[in-house]
């Protein structure tokens, strides 16, 4: 029986002294207040940089503040938002897990007296966040499209990987690269397939492709990661000399394979630009009571990322110079 | 101290929940370890966060683990009996998205008309939706012997495949129906409060309590504990282990679907992937408030407690602002310790008696 309260002592022991070790930051508020930051998933390097820079940003403006992720789940989210609440959050700024689901824990928050600023994803009513700050797909699409097209030429085979239907950025993305290409009769598409923005299924959808498609001589793909797929599909099979593969989101081991020489461009989403100018415009309603902004949707322009400015990528989705 | 010893000594005991008088502090500290964890984590926080031990930060708490909850107390008739019931969370999507769906209105194609039933329907239909999920379950493992984890595992995938073909991978938004079709008031289940507490809450203790009364109380509930702990022995004395089994399946899934309906009118939206690997919460749940995985152990009030730890922790955590990695890990280590301790009692003080 000894043996078993110790053990149970020896965790409760482990279990605060974990708790107040990773506390010091929550505990040590600053001046300004909380801002409470919510993230999809940080195991994505994408939304850490996300949660990162806005967490950054609002300790250097003088908050404190927590980065917490919901996983795309809409109950996780909808506690975090209470989570939020209970701790007085002066703001919250948030990456909505649904353009739908996440309207009620949106409308929840500022209810609440909290004003909510929402990056990289939209939600579908507008007049209840104070701003909502994305990248502009449309610009995007249409930036990596021309690129390819330079690249490919006017005659060439090729190959579409498309993002999660569910998505709105797969369906705006898709329509800007066909808006460009169909200008141009000489190109192609032998095949398009979804691979809900997923490398693993990239990998086994251009596999698949290679068996029934013989000949192409590019891939445009809606992200990086089923482009990244697609090359390493291509790379096992040796067929990847001569075929241009273009991507979108600026990931670094999009950027490593532009490196390499194995993706010829990738379109940055501004992440690290967006989540900044967030946490600013939170900064100031919260010292002014009115919107920095006016305009509510605020669409953030995309860059692009070729071997010839790959230098130049300092950081994780940023482009500096 | 293996999951085998504890098999060998499990006994057919009909009354688990009842036998004590040990003068054991250890037993006490096992008996109520669910107990004390809670306490202490509510301490630690309150020390930890000003935030934290508030009236409506409790509430909001409860209001949290009213989901997981619901789930927890089906889990844990399922549990009892010797199963495992893996498709709770896709039923609660389903639920939620089928309840969106009615709210929108259904259209008779060859009767040219749309009917919007009432709200009392709504919830009705969708119970009864779980239900059929969980007859479904029940039959495939009583009656054609499928073992419960592949036939839930099963059920896990279709269940949240048709709520995905239901929606197109899309979510229902309005769901708060309009006054002139007279299917208003779906936000109430999430939205209202009795007596300051949330309905959400209410509707945990109440299906609590009834699922309390059933195990303890009526015919059914030895029934469920003897063919959990010996099924060979539970049906030579004259139990209809099969009609247990179909009805606690059947229960789980309407856990499941009240569940669903709770979460979708919090959110006041229905989308087809809420609760993914929500029974592996519940699971975590039940373990944690005592319950053996082999059956015949374990009791709702345990469950309970269970789930109060399982999210008053993870409240706490977010509360106090300690760092997502860390929360998963705290998180699955209270579920392995809960177990460790589960194969000490079991085990370990089951030869003593």
């Amino acid at each position: 029986m000894i043996k078993l309260t110790r053990r149970q002592a020896l965790l409760t022991g482990v279990a605060t002294a974990a708790t107040t070790a990773s506390m010091p930051f929550a505990a040590s508020a600053q001046d300004g207040g909380f801002i409470s930051v919510i993230v999809n998933d940080p195991a994505n390097p994408y939304w850490f940089t996300e949660g990162e820079v806005a967490k950054a940003t609002a300790e250097e403006l003088g908050y404190s503040a927590t980065v917490s992720a919901h996983r795309g789940d809409t109950n996780v989210e909808s506690n975090l938002v209470d989570a939020a609440i209970t701790n007085n959050a002066v703001a919250i700024i948030l990456d909505p897990a649904n353009a739908d689901g996440s309207v009620g824990v949106v409308r929840k928050a500022t209810d609440a007296g909290i004003p909510v600023f929402l990056v990289n994803a939209e939600i579908n009513e507008s007049g209840i966040a104070i701003g909502q700050l994305v990248s502009n797909n449309a610009q995007g699409a249409a930036l990596g499209a021309i690129a390819w097209q330079e690249i490919v030429g006017e005659e060439a085979k090729f190959v579409e990987f498309y993002g999660n239907p569910a998505d709105n950025n797969a369906a705006t993305r898709s329509n800007g690269y066909n808006t460009v290409l169909s200008q141009y009769p000489g190109l192609e598409k032998v095949a398009e397939e979804v691979a809900n923005w997923d490398r693993t299924q990239g990998y086994n959808k251009m596999q698949s492709i290679m068996q029934a498609t013989p000949e192409f001589d590019a891939v445009i793909s809606g992200n990086d990661e089923m482009a990244l797929g697609a090359i390493a599909a291509m790379k096992e099979a040796g067929r990847l000399d001569g075929v241009t593969v273009g991507g979108f989101d600026g990931s670094p081991d999009a950027v490593e394979a532009i490196k390499a020489g194995e993706m010829a461009y990738t379109v940055l989403q501004p992440v690290a630009v967006f989540s900044r100018e967030a946490v600013i415009q939170a900064d100031h309603y919260i010292k002014n009571g009115s919107a920095m902004v006016s305009e509510e949707k605020q669409l953030f322009d995309c860059l692009l990322i070729t071997p010839d400015n790959v230098g130049n990528y300092t950081a994780a989705f940023t482009l500096s110079g | 101290m293996t999951d085998e010893t504890s098999k060998m000594t499990d006994t057919p005991n009909a009354s688990q929940a009842k036998p004590k008088g040990a003068f054991d502090i250890g037993h006490l500290i096992l008996e109520g370890r669910a107990f004390f964890a809670l306490i202490a984590i509510i301490a630690v926080f309150s020390f930890l966060s000003p935030n934290y031990a508030t009236v409506s930060n409790f509430l909001i708490m409860m209001n949290q683990s009213a989901i997981f909850g619901l789930l927890a107390v089906g889990m844990v008739l399922v549990i009892l009996n010797g199963g495992i019931d893996l498709s709770v969370g896709s039923v609660l999507g389903l639920a939620g998205v089928f309840a969106g769906f009615l709210m929108q209105g259904v259209e008779l194609q060859w009767a040219g008309v749309i009917l919007y039933p009432p709200v009392w329907a709504v919830v009705v239909l969708t119970i009864g939706l779980g239900a059929f999920v969980g007859y479904v379950n029940g039959v495939l493992i009583a009656i054609f012997k499928v073992p419960a984890f592949v036939a839930t595992l099963g059920s896990l995938y279709v269940a949240r495949g048709v709520a995905l073909l239901m929606t197109n991978g899309l979510t229902f938004n309005n769901l708060d129906g309009s006054p002139e079709l007279g299917n208003t008031g779906f936000n109430w289940l999430g939205f209202n409060r009795l007596a300051g507490v949330p309905i959400g809450v209410w509707i945990l203790i109440t299906v609590a309590t009834l699922a309390g009364l059933l195990l303890t109380r009526t015919a059914f509930g030895r029934w469920l504990y003897a063919s959990g702990g010996n099924a060979r022995a539970a049906d030579l004395s004259g139990v209809p282990v099969k009609r247990v089994q179909i009805t606690v399946y059947m229960l789980s899934g309407m856990c499941a679907a009240i569940a669903g309906l709770v979460l979708s009118s919090q959110l006041t939206s229905a989308g087809p992937n809420a609760g993914f690997t929500y029974e592996l919460t519940a699971i975590a749940a039940v373990v944690v408030g005592g319950a053996s995985l082999m059956g015949g152990r374990g009791t709702v009030r345990g469950t309970l407690l269970g789930t109060f730890v399982i999210v008053f922790l993870s409240a706490g955590l977010v509360i106090t602002g300690v760092s997502f990695y860390w929360q998963t890990v705290f998180t699955g280590a209270v579920i392995v310790l809960a177990v460790m301790l589960n194969s000490i009692q079991y085990g370990g003080l089951g030869k003593r008696s």
